[in-house]
């Protein structure tokens, strides 16, 4: 039995519908239009204990809708769910005390109060007895590397300090899956890397499950063993991250740079996507034409430089995006 | 059960603590704003005395029943707008989907919500009613009864407020109606009842109950009655009901939003 296991999910939402201008305002107010928006539609999933998932998808493709379902922020209109064998919708307090949650857009924190002063009020929020609160604040600044600013006002904590403190309060209460919507956003690449590395090692220690949604195809990458791709508040993609890349990299970069100038066309397996002369980028598609052909094709003895790279996983999600598979 | 209802206690004063802190931060505001409150509701009084000057009775209330009145309503007010200042912008917390981070927690949505704050002005709202007392007659019994009822008509101002709030999950900018009620309740709390008549009376018993919180334990502090003291108590304690049953209706409809918001 899966830890999260979601059954046929559905929400909509009512939306006032007004014309242009303050005619349709007043118009608006005497003759109400609604249009109905199905912000998810008949989505299943399980989720296995101590995953690192990635739900992702466009913007306003019904992730946050998802999260929010699952957390109990939001009653779904149809389905079931079940976090930890607990309905989120008849018994939210009970999960809570099981889940965390960070919203990279939304502070939970006081920003008048030090990290440390927040973690003992989230302790408190989860009946925790004080003693035990300062031994889970001392494990947790070790491990977050929270030293230096424990005892600063979170208002004076740079976004990536602040993350950090929001991973850790969201853990106090040592919960057994953590929502995380869109952690990364607005960091540096640096930050990222560290909060990556630090989400990695809590899934690791604490076998922590790990629920992920972002934009950044870093996070997804580095961290997610397993991606759920959502588009018009339907899934259309759930797998492997093995097998999306397996399946979805069948074609390659060749990009050449050559002694002579070569005439090269499009054809049956290859696209020319650049030729500036002496430099060419080809697209090859596998399934048709093996690399080795292109380069049969190019001359092997006329090659100075080559470079044989996968499409960027960014742009295989973009694809899924606009294709919907 | 016992247990959760000492911890949820425990969480709302930690917050309102953690509030005041955060208004300590600035001390001077904080203790202007209470002396200001103070001057602000004395103001008042000084034109009671030159109407008392004119005539000596007011619906069948002297000099310092009207004191014991101001004292009372600002009593109730400031214990409101102090303790859960959060509850007269419901809606605004509802529609920009603050409500969120209330909702991963396992303590009562409704409370934390509306304890998040504090109005420094309102701790002098109800220093002037203790204030008031001195002049009116301090002794532990009426000590005891402007305590008592402070804290209920505090809780009925606070319930109204988060009942018509509430109608946010329902309808846009409810925020209109909301403060439209608390400023009826505000406005007739400031004036003797026998002034009202007819409809306007029958009002003020029920669908706007200042006769309640305000006149009746006017006059049971005048005169002590059990009766009467107990009826506040129960209308007290069903408006909070009804306030936290229609809050969780509410919460069913609930639809969040993507906002950037900060816990400030």
């Amino acid at each position: 039995m899966g830890i999260i296991e979601v059954k046929k999910l559905s929400k909509t939402f009512k939306v006032k519908i007004k014309e242009k201008g303050l005619k349709g305002s007043i118009k608006s107010i005497i003759k109400p239009k609604y249009k109905t928006i199905s912000a998810v539609n008949d989505v299943n999933f399980e989720i296995e204990k101590g995953e690192i998932i990635a739900f992702i998808g466009p913007n306003g493709a019904g992730k946050s809708t998802t999260i929010k379902m699952l957390t109990g922020i939001l009653y779904p209109d149809a389905g079931s769910i079940k976090v930890l064998d607990i309905d989120p919708i008849k018994d939210r307090k009970k999960l809570a005390y099981q889940i965390g949650t960070v919203f990279g857009q939304k502070e939970q924190l006081w920003t008048h109060l030090t990290p440390y002063d927040n973690f003992k009020f989230f302790g408190a929020i989860y009946d925790i007895p004080e003693s035990r609160v300062e031994k889970k604040i001392d494990e947790l600044r070790e491990l977050f590397e929270l030293d230096e600013f424990i005892n600063t006002p979170v208002r004076n904590l740079s976004l990536g300090q602040r993350i950090r403190c929001e991973i850790v309060a969201s853990l106090i209460h040592e919960p057994k899956v953590l929502f995380l919507d869109e952690p990364t956003i607005g960091l540096d690449p640096v930050v990222k890397e560290n909060i990556r590395s630090l989400i990695k090692r809590m899934n690791k220690e604490y076998k922590t499950t790990i629920f992920l949604t972002s934009h950044d195809v870093g996070d997804i990458e580095k961290l997610c063993k397993r991606v759920i791709i959502i588009n018009n508040g339907m899934v259309v993609l759930d797998d492997t991250m093995d097998n999306l890349k397996y399946h979805y990299l069948n074609k390659k970069i060749v990009e050449v740079k050559t002694k002579e100038k070569v005439n090269l066309d499009d054809t049956d397996g290859i696209t020319v996507l650049k030729d500036k002369g002496y430099n060419l980028k080809l697209e090859v598609d596998i399934t048709k034409k093996s690399v080795t052909d292109a380069i049969k094709l190019l001359n092997p003895d006329n090659i100075i430089d080559i470079n044989i790279s996968n499409i960027p996983l960014e742009d295989i999600i973009s694809s899924i995006y606009k294709e919907g598979i | 059960m016992l247990m959760a209802v000492r911890n949820q206690f425990k969480v709302s004063l930690l917050s309102i603590k953690y509030a005041i802190m955060r208004e300590l931060l600035n001390k001077v505001t904080f203790v202007t704003n209470i002396v200001f409150m103070i001057l602000n509701n004395a103001s008042f009084i000084i034109q009671w005395v030159v109407l008392f000057s004119i005539k000596d009775d007011f619906g069948g209330f002297g000099l310092k029943d009207v004191l014991i009145l101001w004292g009372l309503s600002a009593m109730a007010y400031g214990f409101s707008r102090f303790f859960f200042k959060k509850a007269f912008s419901l809606s605004e917390t509802i529609n920009t989907g603050k409500l969120d981070s209330f909702l991963v927690q396992p303590k009562n949505v409704l409370l934390s919500a509306i304890t998040t704050d504090v109005e420094p002005s309102a701790l002098g709202d109800i220093l002037y009613g203790y204030i008031i007392l001195f002049i009116y007659g301090m002794n532990l019994k009426n000590f005891i009864l402007l305590t008592i009822y402070g804290m209920t008509g505090g809780l009925v101002l606070t319930s109204i407020s988060v009942i018509l709030n509430s109608l946010s999950f329902w309808f846009s900018k409810t925020d209109v109606i909301a403060d439209t009620g608390n400023s009826l309740m505000i406005n007739f709390s400031t004036y003797p009842d026998g002034i009202f008549k007819g409809v306007v009376k029958l009002m003020l018993y029920t669908i706007v109950p200042v006769g309640i919180v305000v006149y009746i334990p006017i006059q049971v502090i005048i005169e002590f009655n059990i009766i009467k003291l107990s009826i506040t108590i129960l209308f007290t304690i069903f408006i909070v009901c009804l306030a936290f049953l229609v809050f969780n209706k509410g919460l069913k409809k609930y639809s969040s939003t993507n906002l950037m918001v900060a816990r400030i």
